[in-house]
């Protein structure tokens, strides 16, 4: 077995209540890794196109990568895949927590979760006696998924579903500790299995090629991460709502459900307000990351609880019209608790507030108003009165009750927080990624809008080729399964240092503006040395090579695959597209529409190797290796 | 309607207020001036909280615009910007 897996996959099927231990296939694991790319791998092999994604047929699959397991920052995530009940394609999320860690301590590098039980079950894995227990979740069905941990054993690492999993909540999501991975409905799936928790322990050490060199290297990351502008400071200090302020001054700070780009009252949800007035002192972090983005928080009546992170604070809060930082906390706890994604929740409540507004839904729901939305994302998770609408998402939301024109998701997963109208690059890669409007998938207005060397985000200067570069990477770091924050890490901090209005920076700027896509894109590929971090640690783990030539192609395949099982599924080239509020609504004074997308899509099928309607060829297919 | 600066977080605290306002700024570089005179007797301070700051204009750079020339009209939101990152 290649080094750094524990060469095991556990299949379980619920209804039969029997399980077995099978080999990892290493071809797959050399082609795809592992997380990400073995599940997407496995979902497309083993379920047939067309398939009810609640129903028994869908697979949810936890999976690891070679990282998980070792003590490299960043690398305690898990992701679960499976269909998506929310967008009928592709469904993925990863998360951090303790679970990666659990599940390859009891050996098993991925877990297949197969049909539906008869009665809420819940999942007790012994990884050092090869058992699986069946257990009864009777009791545990309708608790929120705090309370769910608090109850299972203490020896083991959990994965659980809140009531909102339960009740089928399209965007409900699978909580591990206090992190969760929330988007595109695997909760919904985990629920619809009848599945409250899964539980693993063991006490398997992971092997690597070359433990030595890795541990030394990992020494020098710790000290590079902590010397970082963003991995040792803005983000340890302010966490991710470090950013509200830097949005918000570049207008892409969703508010008022997109209506604007800019919010009078930003400064009050950002990540430094929450330093000065919030936070506890209590800094909580992924296992073995030193970069402790997480905060707790005080919240009158609730106690202290998780900081909400920037996507919460822009979706619950300048996107609702509030300024109450204490009141997001307050609602992502219960978010939290109930098992759902705050982003696509966040996106529905404020569809719904304009529906309202335009007299399109008769509810007691405004922006700027607190009243009535605790309850709200209560009879959300619960299922109940208005609440069992919203719970199926803004697209069929709109669907019901109109306003498709202003419901802002792609192929049914709500906008992240990053108005792509002043970020283009990130807009093309919102219309293209697989699982639908995310941005964690690449993660481009990093790279144009907010980092720390920006191109004008507003030309079209690259912005089909740095969509591509990021997807690829980012598909490669999810199936290690790294944290997509390390990407951050990548810019060195004496780019930071620079003055944006001194001559050194904006001719770097320049430069990098008007380099040749296909030169950018060439110099990515090159496969040649290990140079950053995450490419050192997969090498002295697996004893590969791994540069960054290699992961773009990695990503390129696992990406392309992902699409295979969209068209597979019914998508088409019309999926691949934006909100008409983004396409047709300036937020920008002098810019007469919105976000230029018909001029970038034919650029970017042509940069991936596809057809003028959006289907890889098979020369694409066939120099990547992926199998159809 | 005067011209807005949205500052940053330190540079607010410093100040005491979130946002400026001033009338009869004609371009950046007078709306930069403006910001640094409220800086009273600490406008070093001023130029250590703006160092790694990038300026927009309605969320726009002005490094994609006319740098420190770029015209201000009445209305228009004048922002300190900082890299960050998010997710
Ligand atoms: S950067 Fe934050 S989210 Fe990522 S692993 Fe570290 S603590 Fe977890």
């Amino acid at each position: 077995m290649i080094k750094g897996y524990a060469g095991r996959v556990l299949e379980v099927d619920l209804r039969a209540r029997s399980f077995f231990f099978a080999p990892l296939d290493e071809e797959t694991a050399r082609l795809y890794i592992g997380g990400k790319g073995y599940g997407t791998r496995l979902l497309y092999d083993r379920t047939p196109a067309g398939i009810d994604p609640l129903g028994p047929e869908n697979l949810l699959i936890f999976a690891t990568g070679p990282l998980n397991g070792s003590v490299a920052p960043q690398s305690n995530r898990f992701a679960v895949i499976c269909k998506s009940p929310l967008t009928g394609g592709i469904g993925n999320a990863t998360c951090g927590g303790s679970f990666a860690l659990g599940m390859k301590k009891a050996g098993i590098d991925v877990l297949i979760v197969k049909d539906r039980a008869e009665r809420p079950l819940r999942l007790e894995i012994d990884g050092d006696r090869d058992a699986v227990e069946f257990l009864d979740a009777g009791d545990l069905w309708g608790k929120g998924t705090y309370a769910t941990q608090k109850l299972l054993s203490r020896k083991h690492q959990h994965a659980v579903i809140g009531p909102a999993g339960e009740n089928l909540v399209l965007f409900a999501g699978i909580v591990s500790n206090e992190r969760i991975a929330g988007r595109t409905g695997v909760g919904a799936v985990m629920g619809s299995k009848l599945l409250k928790a899964v539980s693993v322990r063991g006490s398997r050490k992971l092997d690597m090629e070359d433990p030595e060199k890795f541990k030394a290297y990992t020494k020098e990351v710790r000290k590079l991460f902590e010397d970082h502008p963003v991995l040792g400071e803005s983000m340890r200090r302010f966490g991710t709502g470090g950013i509200v302020n830097t949005t918000n001054g570049r207008n892409i700070l969703p508010t008022r459900n997109f209506q604007k780009g800019h919010f009078e009252r930003a400064m009050d949800l950002s990540g430094e307000f929450l330093e000065d007035h919030g936070l506890k002192g209590v800094k909580t972090s992924c296992i073995h990351c030193p970069v402790t983005c997480g905060r707790d928080v005080e919240v009158e009546g609730v106690g202290v609880v998780k900081g909400p992170e920037y996507e919460t604070l822009a979706l619950m809060g300048s996107n609702l019209e509030i300024g109450d930082i204490k009141k997001v906390a307050e609602w992502n706890y219960h978010a939290d608790d109930l098992g759902m994604d705050t982003i696509s929740l966040g996106a529905t409540l404020s569809f719904a507030m304009e529906l309202v507004e335009r007299g399109m839904l008769d509810a007691n729901l405004h922006f700027g108003e607190q009243a009535g939305v605790t309850e709200l994302i209560q009879d959300i998770g619960h299922r109940r009165g208005l609440g069992a609408e919203l719970a199926d998402g803004t697209k069929r939301l709109a669907a019901k009750y109109g306003g498709s024109e202003f419901a802002m998701h792609v192929k049914g997963l709500e906008l992240s927080a990053y108005d792509p109208r002043g970020s283009f690059a990130q807009g093309v890669e919102y219309a293209t990624t697989n699982r639908g409007g995310c941005h964690v998938q690449g993660a481009s207005m990093y790279m144009e809008s907010v980092g720390p060397l920006t191109i004008n985000p507003q030309n079209l200067k690259l912005k089909a080729d740095i969509p591509i570069m990021q997807q690829n990477i980012a598909c490669a770091i999810n199936s290690m399964v790294l944290c997509i924050f390390t990407t951050y890490g990548m810019i060195p901090k004496a780019v930071h240092e620079m003055n944006p209005s001194s001559f050194k920076y904006r001719a770097l700027a320049f430069a990098f503006e008007n380099l040749p896509g296909a030169l950018l894109r060439g110099a990515m590929g090159i496969k040649g040395k290990p140079m950053l971090w995450f490419e050192k640690w997969l090498t002295y783990i697996t004893g590969t090579t791994f540069s960054s030539g290699h992961l773009q192609e990695i990503g390129a395949r696992i990406f392309n695959l992902e699409r295979m099982y969209n068209l597979r599924e019914g998508l088409t080239s019309a999926d691949d597209t934006l909100p008409p509020r983004i396409l047709h609504e300036s937020t920008f004074p002098g810019m007469d529409s919105g976000h230029p997308l018909h001029l970038l899509l034919p650029s970017y099928y042509k940069k991936r190797g596809w057809s003028a309607d959006g289907v890889p060829l098979r020369r694409t297919l066939e120099r990547l290796q992926v199998r159809v | 309607m005067p011209v807005a600066v949205q500052l940053t977080y330190a540079m607010a605290k410093e100040l005491g207020a979130q946002r400026l306002e001033f009338e009869g700024a004609q371009t950046v570089a007078d709306v930069l001036r403006m910001t640094r005179e409220r800086f009273a007797g600490a406008p070093a301070r001023y130029d250590e909280l703006t160092r790694v700051a990038a300026v927009a204009v309605n969320g726009v750079l002005v490094n994609y615009q006319r740098g420190m020339k770029t015209p201000v009209r009445d209305g228009d939101t004048v922002a300190f910007v900082k890299a960050a990152a998010g997710g």
